[in-house]
């Protein structure tokens, strides 16, 4: 499936609440670069993606365009500003795909690599997450009384990762679906599934972690200059 | 054998002395972009380069002085024409050793403008044509980590070219590129001969000394020199 053609739909419209600075988190500094420029330079080295989708937070286009001409992005990029939700961001910017597959992305995930990218579009299923097998244990509780209701087979369970691949008619389905169902999905894996097509995982890297919290940013850095500074 | 080397001051002293070292004796490397000031010197030692040349690497002749900002990119311009440069060596260096009371605000700018904004607009500007390179080597010097009296522009410019070097190779690291700052001592170079007009050269270290350094230092063993400033003395 390598020669197909993919457009990347970047998800960085978030204002990063979570993580506490005064500045969307994609516009942090990780090891001196801008959180977003990781995502970016790992697209731009795959063959496969020939368009890039980029949202942004509402009056940041100007930040995030100088990102793209600083970091010599060659590829085509399309900027569509941010929906309310990350589930409106998603379909506003599935409208704009012409190719037959996408990928979607977060903007903050700076460990991904151009080698995540390949192996969804090397992989011979359709619709396709990366994921990570949880190793901790997962228990269902009903919050209103701090009760816990019962177990989960965690082999049952998967940490569902970005970046991953879909066939686009498939996931313009899954928006239909959610649009028609009244579903607001915090992922597209998982609103594919719902809306009854298949969907299957494949094992990404741990450190592909998504930057959410000041404790994720220390973490991030730490990664970062640990291959110069603290390899000993 | 395949990779490109820019090296800049490469008329005479180190740089010079450095471009026959990788013709001798690099065999990966296939192609040297020089880069100088035009002068006679200039012409003479690149065609006698040229001359002497049995490996046939590809030697490019570029004029410009980096003291001159659009000179720098008119220089960034032609690099255009290279698909990669896969080693940079920063070596081109301006002094004019002045007391505080003597010092031209025009000379302190030409300091900074050939020994720190040329090296770091040159790595920029790679980076931005999407060229990632294998080595950086950026020559600083001893006087940029003791100041000197009379030398302030100087040290100053090269003190400054450490600093930007530890941030080079922390932020290059993602991109696979080696950084690494070469400080070396009294060296008989042109600029030594103005710094310290009264000592005899042959009493110190040779330009040739230097140049192998900074071979070993691009070479497969030389990647595991994980510092980034290098004394090099004699």
């Amino acid at each position: 499936m390598s020669a197909q053609q993919y457009t990347a739909i970047v998800l960085n419209g978030g204002f990063g609440q979570r993580t506490k600075a005064n500045q969307p988190k994609q516009f942090i500094k990780l090891n001196g670069l801008p959180i977003l420029a990781y995502c970016l330079l790992a697209l731009q080295k795959v063959a496969e993606v020939e368009r890039i989708l980029l949202n942004f937070p509402a009056g940041s286009q100007a930040q995030v365009e100088e990102i793209v001409k600083d970091f010599a992005i060659t590829k085509p990029v399309e900027y569509v500003e941010a929906g309310a939700t990350r589930h409106e961001s998603v379909s506003k910017m599935l409208d704009q795909v012409k190719t037959d597959w996408v990928f979607i992305v977060e903007a903050a995930r700076p460990f991904v690599s151009a080698k995540d990218f390949e192996d969804l579009a090397h992989s011979d299923f359709k619709n396709v997450s990366l994921t990570l097998p949880i190793p901790f244990t997962v228990a269902p509780v009903e919050p209103s009384t701090s009760e816990i209701t019962g177990s989960l087979e965690r082999d049952k369970l998967r940490n569902i990762q970005l970046p991953q691949k879909f066939w686009t008619e498939d996931l313009k389905k899954a928006h239909l679906y959610a649009l028609e169902h009244n579903i607001i999905a915090t992922e597209d894996a998982t609103l594919v599934a719902q809306a009854g097509l298949p969907v299957h995982f494949i094992n990404g890297p741990e450190s592909n972690f998504k930057i959410t919290t000041p404790f994720d940013l220390a973490l991030a850095n730490y990664m970062m200059r640990g291959e110069t500074e603290y390899d000993d | 054998m395949t990779k490109t080397l820019l090296i800049t001051g490469a008329s005479k002293g180190i740089g010079l002395a450095t471009v026959k070292e990788f013709m001798k004796k690099d065999e990966s490397v296939s192609s040297i972009i020089m880069v100088a000031r035009s002068s006679a010197a200039y012409d003479e030692a690149f065609n006698a380069l040229s001359s002497d040349n049995p490996r046939k690497v590809n030697l490019h002749k570029y004029e410009h002085d980096l003291a001159i900002e659009s000179d720098v990119e008119a220089l960034l311009d032609n690099l255009k024409l290279h698909e990669q440069v896969q080693i940079i060596i920063n070596n081109a260096g301006f002094t004019k050793p002045d007391s505080i009371q003597e010092i031209k605000m025009a000379d302190f700018h030409t300091t900074i403008a050939v020994n720190l904004y040329a090296p770091f607009r040159i790595v920029q500007g790679l980076l931005m044509q999407q060229k990632f390179p294998e080595t950086i080597i950026n020559i600083a010097s001893t006087a940029g980590m003791n100041g000197r009296s009379g030398w302030l522009t100087y040290s100053a410019s090269k003190a400054a070219m450490i600093n930007m070097s530890q941030v080079m190779k922390e932020e290059l690291a993602y991109f696979g590129t080696q950084v690494v700052c070469l400080s070396p001592g009294r060296c008989a170079t042109d600029l030594r001969k103005t710094l310290a007009p009264d000592e005899d050269p042959s009493t110190i270290m040779q330009p040739e000394d230097v140049a192998e350094i900074i071979r070993l230092t691009s070479s497969k063993s030389g990647l595991a020199l994980d510092t980034t400033n290098i004394v090099v003395r004699r």
